[in-house]
């Protein structure tokens, strides 16, 4: 046995030391972490289990003394029915993310908890509901009696053995047959916070996850005809060929969760990211310039981009790590370098219900064997999920209570990316896994647009800074969260400009990297760095559900009486503002003695909505008339309504609110604009469209009855 | 007689009396018009006035949505309403049916709206009764197609792989493309007996399963042969109308008619499809 570990060992030993000479030196922050673990586990894949010993070392950084330990035992919401996860699930009426199943239940159980002295802890360890409302059912918390309380700066090592059952097809993950994408399987404590306790709360249907910053070890052992990515750097691999298995030793520092995936249909395919490569110099130096740093705090790294893609999509390669150099680019560019030395994208195994989802150095993407060329999938997932490595994986807020901050930020960062490599994207239009392009255009778009006109329907239903299982349903927490949330940020964009904006954006991930930041704190960079108090607009659009919607209400026109009947004195009663506006066009009528035409115009514009802006805001209305002159009004939004006049001797052509379109949260853009010429066309097509197909349709009915 | 004399006469039979297609287009226009207008109000109401400049901030099509987002109370209520309609139609649709059948069969050549709405009215009650009983056919039809697509669901949940699923999906429905008319041709012929011999329902059903037992898989293959034609035609059709964009007036104007005339042709399919069942049936049923 040992013949043939050892010169499997020595070799991954060479190919480590080789790797790691060849690699650049990227510094990776060495701030405090409250943790460190040391994982072996043995994949069993007829059983669809786990066996597995964790030894972890938990530091406490606060200064409080602390008398017990929260774990996260995720797998135990896969249990049952009761689970906090499962009762969730069953209350959504319309899409069903997670449904429980006789055969596909997974489960984790610890079998011996022990300090380092041997002291048993799973004697007095009792499972908790730490959230409202409570469910006495759940098992996915576990609260532990330590000996004695920890002390400031003093550490408690546990050693851990635990056996868990891979659910079949859970939620972000699972298995299907021999193929396993594994996360969220280990025992891991919640996050201490100084003076408030354990943040650690139940594995929700809606909730991702909140973790410390650890540093990782982790043995993984499969059966040699699978093939493994994980988290981290593989730094060892020892094939014992008599067991036909295969032991694979992954580390990597200052990641907050490991996760890995085995499967005999993977293949495995490593490409570089050379930042000299990819961006050019002027590149470099128009991003130093907008973000007024140093050009050589913005040079990328060279990373190691290892791709595991299911045979049946090996002939999207190439997409696959196009995206992921684009991703890496912008990303690294607008907020900072990628600190680790890998990422590993992850065409997750068929059926296993675990793509499009992130973890530190690793994300699953999810692809079609059919693809369209002008659709954006899974391109647009993958620059999503490995952005989550800046928005949860490094800025590391707490998904459980506030996803805006990672999801809303990173749906804003993937859509600005997607804009810049790829430009609109079709929308799919798809049947029975068929691309049906060919047969429906669906207009391209960019995801801003789509995002914003989807988000609408929710303001008024959740805030976004809703914890993550009180929201309405599922639809209203992604909606708000994802797309609400980062149309809210692409509002702030245009109104702070470009610049402002990258740097804000800039700061608040360079100064909470490797940090838990609450949204408090970003308010704040967004105040610091823009130097206005812009408190009004988080409280509006995202602490409360309110909407927002100015319309131009009617445009009504007529011809000016060239006599007005009734009685009048001498001196008319006029506003300034009118005085002058008619006492030039009087002059012009003098001026020319035929008698033309006036038009006495009068557009009503109205708040819909509950949000009003903020006094010393004002919004733009663009009048254009019918001989190319144009008039601007602004109005400060504070009344429900308010009607401006104008006489021209022309019509109005066309009228428009807020024509810069900064605005983007308007939850109807629809109604801000006004031409005497609408869009016939169009609407003819739209209508004698849904004519035709109306038609198709009676026609099979009838012929069918 | 071989298969292609029967299409022909069913040809010329929808050839003749081609008005009927004509009849049966102004009628569902009519109900169309009915289910789209209210639609086309909202719309019209709501971005009959947008400001659509070359570079707008949305496509076209994400306004539409938002508008519809936007007056959601309104689509529930529209969505009843095109319930309540669509119920109706299928009343309608039975009666149309009673006046296609009936002026279809009958030997005179010409045929006028009054006539045709005249074989509505003498046929509707028979021809409802004729489909209520169709329902125990419709309950075996779905049972037999669940019996023959079942290994392609086997299939397909065991696969590890994307590219078995796609296909176990489109042979079901190639399955159930192919089994449709088997039962459909059924219902047909019972409409052809009550027509032709005048007999009751039941009567016709017993007339028409005893017909089958020895004509079933000529006329299963013809009605295959025509909706085969018919699939073909509506490529082609579709090829020509990609060709097109609906952005310019000119392109719509000629899409609107290649709509229409594509109507048009599915009513006329419709109309070659009896001729060619009961061209099939008058020679035949002394056999």
């Amino acid at each position: 046995m040992k013949k043939t570990i050892w010169p499997g060992a020595l070799t991954s030993y060479l190919i480590l030391v080789i790797s790691i000479s060849l690699l650049p030196a990227i510094p990776c922050p060495a701030q405090p972490r409250p943790v460190n673990y040391k994982l072996e586990v043995e994949l069993l894949p007829p059983a669809a289990s786990l066996l597995a010993k964790e030894t972890l070392v938990w530091t406490n950084l606060s200064q409080d003394y602390i008398p017990d330990m929260y774990f996260h035992l995720y797998w135990n919401a896969f249990k049952n029915e009761l689970s906090t996860l499962a009762r969730e699930a069953r209350q959504e009426k319309y899409f069903k993310r997670y449904r429980t199943k006789e055969e596909a239940w997974g489960w984790i159980k610890i079998t011996s908890l022990t300090t380092a002295d041997g002291h048993d802890l799973l004697a007095s360890a009792t499972f908790i509901s730490p959230d409202e409302p409570p469910n006495p059912h759940d098992q996915t918390v576990l609260r532990i009696i330590l000996p004695e309380p920890l002390g400031p700066g003093q550490s408690i090592k546990l050693n851990i053995e635990f056996q868990a059952k891979v659910p079949r097809n859970g939620l972000r993950t699972g298995h299907y047959k021999d193929g396993f994408f594994i996360s969220q399987w280990f025992p891991k404590p919640g996050v201490y916070e100084e003076g408030k306790g354990w943040n650690c709360h139940e594995y929700h249907l809606n909730s991702e996850f909140f973790a410390d910053f650890a540093d990782f070890e982790v043995r993984i052992t499969v059966p040699s005809e699978l093939v493994v990515g994980a988290c981290g750097e593989e730094i060892k691999k020892a094939e014992d060929r008599s067991a036909g298995k295969t032991t694979y030793t992954y580390a990597q520092e200052n990641i907050h969760d490991f996760a890995w995936t085995a499967s005999p249909r993977f293949i495995k395919v490593e490409r570089w990211f050379k930042g000299e490569e990819e961006v050019s110099p002027e590149e470099y130096q128009q991003m130093a310039e907008l973000l007024g740093v140093d050009i050589r705090d913005i040079k990328l790294p060279d990373v190691r981009m290892i791709l595991l893609i299911e045979k049946q999509h090996r002939h999207q390669v190439d997409r696959h790590f196009r995206a992921l150099k684009a991703a890496l680019k912008y990303y690294g560019l607008w907020y900072g370098p990628y600190p680790y030395r890998t990422i590993t994208m992850v065409d997750p195994p068929f059926r296993t219900g675990s793509g499009g989802m992130e973890y530190p150095t690793l994300f699953t993407a999810g692809t079609s064997v059919l693809l369209e060329k002008d659709v954006l999938t899974p391109e647009g997932v993958i620059i999503h999920e490995f952005g989550h490595n800046y928005w949860y994986g490094m800025v590391a807020n707490n998904e459980f209570e506030e996803a805006w901050l990672d999801e809303g930020i990173n749906t804003y960062s993937t859509g600005k990316v997607s804009a810049v490599a790829y430009g609109p994207g079709r929308i799919p239009a798809r049947f029975n896994g068929l691309p049906l392009s060919q047969l429906f255009k669906l207009p391209a778009v960019y995801d801003w647009q789509l995002g914003r006109v989807i988000s609408s329907p929710v303001a008024k239903l959740d805030s976004v800074l809703t914890s993550s299982w009180n929201f309405y349903n599922s639809g209203s927490y992604s909606l708000n969260v994802y797309y609400r949330a980062a149309t809210s940020l692409f509002t702030l964009e245009r109104l702070l400009g470009e610049k402002t904006w990258a740097r804000i954006m800039r700061t608040y991930h360079q100064r909470y990297r490797f940090k838990h930041p609450r949204t408090e704190d970003f308010i704040q960079v967004v105040n610091e760095v823009s130097g206005q108090d812009l408190n009004w607009f988080f409280q509006e659009f995202f602490y409360a559900a309110k909407d927002f919607d100015y319309a131009i209400s009617s445009v009504e026109t007529r011809i000016k009486p060239e006599k007005y009947r009734g009685i009048f004195d001498d001196l008319p009663t006029v506003s300034p503002e009118h005085d002058r506006e008619t006492t030039n066009q009087t002059a012009v009528s003098k001026k020319d003695k035929s008698r033309q035409k006036i038009y006495e115009t009068i557009i009503t514009l109205r708040r819909y909505g509950e949000i009003m802006l903020a006094p010393g805001y004002n919004l733009k209305l663009k009048v254009e008339f019918e001989d190319g002159s144009i008039d601007w009004k602004e109005w400060d939004g504070q009344s429900r309504w308010v009607r401006f006049y104008f006489e021209k001797p022309v019509r109005v052509k066309r009228a428009v609110l807020d024509p810069d379109g900064l605005w983007l949260v308007d939850t109807n853009l629809s109604n801000n604009s006004y031409a005497r010429r609408g869009p016939t066309t169009k609407i003819m097509s739209v209508t004698t469209g849904l004519f035709w197909l109306v038609q198709n349709m009676l026609i099979t009915m009838s012929s069918w009855l | 007689m071989a298969a292609i004399s029967f299409l022909k006469s069913g040809f010329n039979r929808a050839g003749q009396k081609f008005k009927l297609s004509v009849y049966l287009w102004l009628i569902i226009m009519v109900v169309c018009l009915i289910l789209v207008l209210p639609v086309n109000s909202q719309i019209r109401t709501s971005l009959g006035h947008l400001s659509w400049p070359e570079h707008s901030l949305m496509p076209f099509e994400l306004n539409l949505v938002e508008i519809f987002l936007v007056n959601q109370n309104l689509l529930a209520s529209y969505f009843i309403f095109f319930l309540v309609t669509i119920l109706l139609s299928a009343l309608l649709a039975v009666f149309l049916s009673g006046g296609l059948f009936g002026q279809m069969i009958d030997p005179v050549d010409r045929v006028s709206f009054s006539h045709f709405l005249a074989a509505g009215c003498r046929y509707f009650g028979r021809f409802l009764l004729s489909l209520v009983l169709f329902i125990p056919f419709l309950a075996v039809f779905f049972i037999v197609f669940k019996l023959l697509s079942a290994p392609l669901n086997l299939w397909s949940a065991r696969a590890v792989s994307e590219r078995p699923v796609i296909l176990a999906g489109w042979l079901s429905l190639v399955l159930l493309a192919l089994l449709w008319p088997a039962f459909k041709v059924i219902l047909d012929l019972v409409r052809i007996f009550i027509v032709t011999e005048a007999k009751k329902v039941t009567a016709s059903y017993a007339s028409a399963l005893k017909f089958l037992e020895r004509h079933f898989f000529q006329l299963w293959g013809l009605y295959l042969l025509v909706t085969l034609a018919v699939v073909v035609i509506s490529g082609i059709w579709l090829a020509i109308c990609r060709l097109l964009s609906p952005a310019r007036p000119g392109s719509l104007l000629v899409l609107i008619l290649l709509g229409q005339a594509f109507v048009l042709f599915r009513l006329l399919a419709r109309q070659v499809l009896i001729g060619v069942e009961y061209s099939y049936f008058s020679i035949r049923k002394d056999s």
